[in-house]
């Protein structure tokens, strides 16, 4: 951390603890599982940046999605991001989250991950380098910064949207919704 | 005086057990071969904590991590620091005994509000854990109240500073053994971390909290390090005068279990409690028997 920062921590705490404490939950849902653990153990480190992984999404503020997202995938993936607390930030890892990459024709996975939620940064690549996470991460902290990583106020402000795309890939979902529908967006109520 | 020495208490247990924290994350880093996080990484995480929107389960699981809170910072407002012991006139080892089961309880209470089965299941570990190391505890506590003829832990110090540490001594060898033996059972680390195992349980106690209840069990778990390690200090490497002497001592105990820590696997609960109740516990009563031959 550097001197000339101080000024930053005391001007706007929460969002300095927030760039510089992601903890992560990584999502791997086909490939990736092999470029997460060397970044976060003795070959890349990520604890320098304060990237840890936890073990569960309560306790997490940055949802990493890595590889292919299939359609059963994608009703855990909703109801993982759904129990983060705010704020969150979400990365999608690889080709296949961002434009199906080479299961575009495939029946059964999701396309476009960020018609069901909001994402805040890509990776492109198949598969990207390890290094790619720390690009991604550098540029969250850029874009915390900017106040431009609001994937959850998104969610929030057009959750209908979100909702109705989401029943149209997985059909009628069995938990109620995470906003009140009538405008009542303050409080996530849902235990 | 003394009004003030109790709210500093508190706050000098927070400062090291925080403390604590970050050096276990950085020296664990360091023998992983890795940089590591800053040193105020725990203090960065609290912060962004405190901040973050969090959703209560019930009464209950607010009540219950304020609960194990206060229970923690009664038992340090008895613990000698140095000088600094705010209630050096009442209490003892009886009541630090006793004052010392409401933290895992209030945790307890406020994961059972939570209803996740892993919450369950961590906190059904912690409390046989606990079975396991409060023999071979109550036991070294005996020898030690035998030995000095005494239940005040801050007579205890002062015998040891008029003669020599008891661990040193010939009749609290073993149960100084002992109880270093199951520190790391009741700081919760390895081998003895099945209670909170993030890869078998995602975190145990810990599956629900988020926000501002992980950041208080974050506090919580900074104060059950700052006062086992306390005891261990106080009792048995003859505690201090000088407030920075005793953290010194401290840190040399802590560096000491941190590295148990980072070369040991882990447990299984009925194999922890199988090693608790035989080697501490074998050294815990024979300790107990030469210190009642011995008292003369």
């Amino acid at each position: 951390m550097d001197r000339n920062q101080i000024t930053k921590w005391f001007k706007d705490p929460a969002k300095m603890a927030n760039k510089y404490s992601l903890h992560a939950i990584y999502f791997c849902t086909g490939c990736g599982i092999i470029e997460v653990p060397p970044v976060i153990t003795s070959r890349w480190d990520a604890e320098r940046f304060g990237v840890i992984p936890v073990a569960t999404p309560r306790q997490a503020n940055l949802f990493l999605i890595t590889g292919y997202v299939s359609v059963k995938t994608l009703r855990a993936i909703i109801r993982t991001y759904e129990q983060m607390y705010e704020p969150k930030f979400t990365v999608g890892f690889g080709s296949c989250p961002v434009n199906g990459g080479m299961y575009w024709d495939s029946y059964n996975t999701i396309k476009h991950l960020d018609k069901y939620i909001p994402i805040d940064g890509w990776i492109a690549g198949c598969m990207p380098r390890p290094e790619a996470i720390f690009v991604a991460v550098t540029h969250l902290w850029t874009l915390i910064d900017k106040g431009m990583a609001n994937g959850y106020i998104r969610y929030r402000e057009n959750y209908e949207a979100y909702r109705r795309n989401q029943e149209m890939a997985l059909g009628k979902l069995e938990w109620p919704p995470l906003y009140a529908p009538d405008g009542n967006r303050e409080e996530d109520t849902r235990e | 005086m003394q009004i003030v020495e109790i709210i500093l208490s508190p706050l000098l247990a927070l400062v090291v057990g925080v403390f604590f924290l970050g050096l276990a994350r950085k020296v664990m880093a360091r023998i992983h071969w890795r940089y590591g996080p800053p040193l105020i990484q725990p203090v960065i995480d609290m912060i962004r904590l405190f901040y973050q929107k969090s959703v209560s389960h019930g009464r209950m699981f607010d009540v219950g991590i304020i609960l194990s809170l206060a229970g923690s910072i009664v038992v340090i407002l008895f613990l000698p620091f140095g000088w600094i012991c705010p209630l050096r006139n009442s209490g003892g080892l009886l009541v630090i005994l006793y004052v010392m089961l409401i933290a895992p309880l209030g945790i307890a209470l406020s994961g059972g509000q939570g209803a996740n089965p892993n919450i369950s299941i961590g906190i059904s570990r912690k409390l046989i854990l606990s079975l396991g190391y409060e023999v071979p505890f109550v036991l070294v506590l005996l020898a030690v109240m035998t030995h000095y003829k005494t239940i005040s832990i801050v007579e205890v110090v002062s015998a040891q500073q008029s003669a020599r540490w008891s661990v040193l001594s010939l009749a609290l060898f073993l149960p100084g053994l002992s109880y270093f033996l199951v520190l790391p059972a009741m700081l919760g680390i390895r081998p003895f971390d099945m209670a909170s195992a993030a890869q078998e349980i995602s975190s145990g106690p810990m599956v629900e909290y988020g926000g501002k209840y992980l950041a208080l069990a974050m506090i919580e778990h900074a104060f059950v390090l700052f006062i086992n390690i306390a005891l261990f200090v106080n009792l048995f490497l003859g505690g201090a005068v000088n407030p920075a002497t005793f953290f010194l001592k401290m840190l040399a105990v802590f560096l000491l279990g941190l590295f148990v820590h980072a070369a040991f696997p882990r447990f299984r609960v009925e194999q922890a409690v199988k090693y608790l109740w035989k080697w501490p516990t074998l050294l815990a009563f024979v300790g107990l028997i030469i210190a009642l031959v011995t008292r003369s």
